[in-house]
């Protein structure tokens, strides 16, 4: 007999990475604030490791609507023009 | 003429083994499932008098489109009748819409269950619980069509436990949580229409939730007294700084207590969201609120949830003095309750 696979078999789609920079001295970074409890205190933590250790030359906090959702478009238009960086990825 | 299914097909020597292929493959959530053959996915799809290829939903956020075909091989496995795919297919573009807001309940460590409430006239035929042990166990219909959306998360969106789906405790009803509110009983306007829809329409809710929190009031014979035991179990659960939607089921003795009393759905919410609120200070004192205690944080309250958030629901059997509520997962924010028509 046969049965069907319950699965979502993936589609292959091409996505165009961004491109490492070779260092981070002089750039400017976005950090996406999830908005849970102490995210936006643990970036600015990082914010300050990346400025003092790496010579990135700003730090600037973005903040989601809320943890469940991806970034909103005005949030990514405008990270877009000022950022060179984006740390994201807060988790619990 | 019917669409061809374009699954991956397996083969396998008979039923017993393609169990065993459910496991390995970890296409099952721990429970042995129906194997899905063609004759049945194919009868499953007649269901709902849908096409193959008909896209139940999108879940932009996770680049998933969900094919009724796909639906369909799950709520085979789950072990749903022909008759229940209606449910499942609205249940499922229930949890596709934005507003519910699949990433965060499909895969946060506050393990939500997806309860799904079924209202109007489609409940009765197909005998989804509404009365004794609602929550379960005991009826076919509760059991898998629940179990089917579970399914699909599991094998169409990806959110398999412990890869994606990361709840820290997850609870019982992430394997089905599928009630209906008893409608011939209650004296009370039902779900659906104070959402929106007609009485003679069929309709599912999905709430990402928390699991059932029963109480108990054995001594009052009055609305206010039964409700200020729920508000005072309630005041402090769930989130609690995260203003979720709370679902309360009120069964048949507090049910007839509160209605003999007068009392509509809208006073019930009225005064649980009035009932409810905590100060700024005990919120600090308790480790869920931020910051230093401040003068006048003792008198300064905030609500546990908004009033509209408060969804009540006449069901649960016809004796015993309890009830329950149910916390939503994270926000309402976050995640809004969801209803949709079942077409069938």
């Amino acid at each position: 007999m046969e049965i069907l696979d319950p699965t979502t078999e993936a589609v292959t789609q091409t996505i165009a990475w961004a491109p490492r920079p070779a260092s981070l001295s002089g750039k400017r970074v976005a950090l996406i604030d999830n908005t849970k409890f102490n995210s936006d205190n643990l970036l600015v933590r990082i914010g300050n490791i990346l400025k003092h250790e790496h010579g990135v030359a700003e730090c600037r906090m973005f903040r989601k609507h809320n943890a469940s959702v991806p970034a909103h478009p005005e949030i990514v238009a405008e990270m877009e023009t000022w950022a060179d960086l984006v740390v994201a990825g807060i988790g619990d | 003429m019917a669409a061809t299914l374009t699954s991956k097909r397996l083969s396998v020597r008979d039923e017993a083994d393609a169990i065993e292929m459910a496991y390995d493959k970890g296409w099952s959530d721990g429970l042995p499932v129906v194997p899905p053959t063609e004759g049945r996915v194919r009868a499953m799809l007649e269901g709902a008098r849908l096409e193959a290829n008909h896209q139940v939903g999108i879940i932009r956020d996770r680049a998933v489109v969900i094919s009724a075909e796909k639906v369909a091989i799950n709520a085979v496995m789950a072990g749903c009748k022909p008759e229940y795919f209606p449910i499942v297919v609205a249940a499922v573009e229930a949890i596709a819409d934005h507003r519910w807001s699949y990433h965060g309940p499909g895969t946060s460590t506050g393990g939500a269950g997806v309860l799904m409430i079924v209202n109007g006239p489609i409940a009765r035929p197909l005998d989804i619980n509404a009365g004794d042990n609602l929550f379960g166990p005991g009826w076919r219909s509760n059991l898998t069509i629940g179990r089917a959306v579970r399914l699909v998360m599991r094998n169409v969106c990806g959110s398999r436990p412990g890869l994606l789906d990361r709840g820290t405790l997850g609870h019982p009803g992430k394997l089905s949580y599928v009630i209906a509110e008893n409608e011939a009983e209650s004296p009370w306007t039902p779900l659906h229409v104070e959402r929106g829809f007609r009485a003679e329409q069929s309709a599912v809710t999905v709430v990402a939730s928390d699991a059932p929190n029963q109480f108990y009031n054995q001594l009052s014979n009055t609305a206010e007294g039964v409700l200020t035991t729920l508000a005072d179990n309630m005041r402090i659960s769930g989130q609690v700084m995260g203003q979720s939607t709370y679902v309360v089921v009120l069964a048949g003795e507090h049910m007839h207590t509160i209605a003999n009393d007068g009392w509509d759905k809208k006073r019930i919410r009225q005064f649980l969201f009035d009932n409810t609120q905590n100060s700024y200070a005990h919120l600090k004192r308790t480790g869920r609120m931020t910051g230093d205690i401040a003068a006048g944080d003792e008198q300064r309250m905030r609500p546990l949830t908004e009033l509209e958030n408060i969804l009540i629901v006449a069901a649960g059997g016809r004796a015993g003095a309890f009830s329950c509520f149910i916390p939503g997962w994270g926000s309402a924010k976050s995640s809004q309750a969801v209803t949709k028509e079942i077409r069938s």
